[in-house]
């Protein structure tokens, strides 16, 4: 792959707004994915995919102290790989799930690190800690730098890794037999579209709202169908509902 | 700082200590680890308020005070962080003897806040805002509302700027909050109305995903609608199936590798492709785009 470097440097930074720096959510799939896909020159792949992989794991919240899948890592390196991959003649859809596939035990490996860190980041605070006690503040300041570098190197190391092993397993895409590729595009298509609804619905879905569910569905079915209302009309239509149902709620909230 | 006695003089944090401890903040997570999780963080976005409070000889102390256990959600901490700011100030200003007092009010307001913040945020944040807010942007993705090239730039914006907007807006309101209630600040927070917020923002993602259920399928809508109907009435089922298997805490990497051998077990059965009803399942011309086109 021609962006290894640049692109290990890249989700090294990224990485680090997982739980490091502040937390702004550029390194959600939806934001990574384009991003990579602009360095690789597959920025739309890059979109579509990271947007796949945002609904997929949109459930896999950091509560209590689990720790989520790297998503930062998973993103960066299927849509590099998926690149490559449709930049050698893959038909892209399949080349995506292939490209997810490859890409979910390498992102799993980088939480792995991760865990690691943490625990290894308790002799950073004792040493803190130790510093905090003889009054050393620029010392004990110090610290979060070291550990924001060591975090930033790990981020830089596991894509390497990653992007190295995935190109490894390139050639075997090709020699796929045809009904495999065809299902690595249905599932793409179809399957892991159904799998993320279900993973938002699982999320937010209680059981009085199960009614809610079932009427918008047949609203906005029957407004595609009778009404011959497009996309755009129709999230719309379902984002001005849903702001208008915060603020009935928020008032409510405001005056009781 | 002239190394006047605390209780002598009014110690202030200042605006500039403030907005330094406000981005430090930011920094919260870092340290985190497995003994006492976010406790540096604390203690590092402490650090110039306590440089203006303390003679250099009481600093470690005041610094160490803040090294115990503490774990609560990022965003919300900085309700917790300004009402400590405003504790350590007054427990600067207080007579001596009254110090050790202030100082075991601050612990108390620590511990028995980042609980349940840390409940509020997680449940605010992570299980209801940023799923509305990726959901949002998905579904832009997915039912291709904008031009090709056009949407590559502005769905992640667009993402960004709306998550980004409640995320700094809470922080910073929190933090506000927090450094003019003090200890009061809990009573303050009942007023913010998260839980109707919470209700309201699930009830539009359950919209969204009625939106992305209808298009994803929306191939079909166009030429044949009874051929669309009973598509959709199989996607429901897979749907529902998949919500089942996640409510059971089979995670979405097994279930992903689940639906990759599901398709692949589809074009195998030779009877499942002949079936009338559901060409759309495997053959690729019948299929939906979701828009992974050839670049």
């Amino acid at each position: 792959m021609p962006y290894w470097l640049p692109l290990s440097l890249l989700l090294g930074l990224l990485s680090l707004d997982v739980t490091a720096i502040g937390q702004f959510m550029v390194s959600r799939p939806i934001v990574v994915g384009p991003l990579v896909g602009l360095v690789t020159g597959h920025p739309e792949l890059g979109l579509t995919l990271g947007a796949l992989t945002e609904l997929l794991w949109i459930a896999d919240v950091p509560v209590g102290s689990h720790l989520p899948m790297d998503l930062c890592m998973l993103s960066g390196i299927s849509v590099a790989f998926a690149s490559e991959l449709v930049g050698r003649g893959a038909d892209p859809a399949a080349a995506a799930t292939y490209a997810l596939g490859i890409s979910i035990p390498l992102a799993l490996l980088s939480t792995e690190a991760e865990l690691g860190l943490r625990k290894f980041h308790v002799r950073w605070m004792h040493f803190a800690q130790r510093m905090a006690l003889g009054n050393h503040f620029k010392t004990f300041e110090g610290v979060n730098t070291a550990v924001l570098l060591e975090l930033f190197l790990k981020g830089c190391l596991m894509a390497f890794l990653g992007l190295t092993v995935a190109h490894a397993t390139a050639n075997l895409y090709f020699l796929l037999p045809s009904p495999v590729v065809k299902g690595l595009r249905d599932a793409a298509l179809w399957l892991l579209p159904a799998l993320g609804g279900a993973a938002v619905i699982d999320l937010v879905l209680e059981k009085r709202m199960a009614l809610t569910l079932f009427l918008s569905m047949a609203l906005i079915l029957g407004l595609a169908l009778l009404g011959h209302l497009q996309s755009a009309e129709l999230v719309g239509l379902a984002v001005l509902s849903g702001f208008g149902t915060i603020l009935l709620m928020a008032g409510k909230g405001e005056t009781s | 700082m002239s190394p006047e006695s605390p209780s002598s003089t009014a110690r202030k944090t200042g605006f500039l200590g403030l907005a330094s401890a406000f981005v430090r903040s930011l920094f919260l997570q870092t340290a985190w680890n497995f003994e006492r999780y976010l406790n540096y963080g604390v203690a590092f976005a402490l650090c110039p308020v306590l440089r203006r409070l303390y003679p250099k000889e009481e600093r470690g102390e005041a610094l160490s005070r803040h090294l115990d256990y503490f774990n609560t959600h990022p965003y919300m901490g900085s309700f917790i962080l300004g009402a400590v700011i405003k504790m350590e100030e007054e427990r600067a200003q207080a007579p001596k003897e009254r110090q050790k007092e202030k100082e075991e009010e601050i612990n108390a307001l620590k511990v028995g806040m980042m609980g349940p913040l840390a409940a509020m945020g997680d449940n605010f944040f992570w299980a209801t805002v940023r799923p509305y807010c990726g959901l949002l942007a998905v579904t832009l993705v997915m039912t291709r509302v904008m031009g090709t090239s056009l949407e590559t730039w502005v769905v992640p914006l667009l993402f960004l700027a709306s998550f980004n907007v409640v995320h700094l807006g809470t922080r910073l309101r929190g933090f506000v909050m927090g450094y003019q209630k003090g200890d009061q600040v809990v009573l303050s927070m009942r007023r913010i109305g998260l839980q109707e917020a919470i209700r309201g923002i699930r009830t539009a993602s359950v919209l969204l995903v009625a939106v992305l259920i209808v298009f994803v399928n929306r191939e079909d809508l166009e030429g044949q609608p009874g051929h669309f109907l009973l598509k959709l009435i199989f996607f429901i089922a897979i749907l529902g199936l998949f919500t089942f298997a996640l409510h059971r805490r089979i995670s979405p990497a097994q279930l992903f590798y689940a639906a990759v051998f599901f398709a692949l077990l589809l074009n195998y059965w030779p009877t499942l492709s002949a079936t009338p009803g559901l060409p759309g399942i495997v053959s690729p011309e019948a299929l939906p785009s979701v828009g992974i086109t050839p670049p």
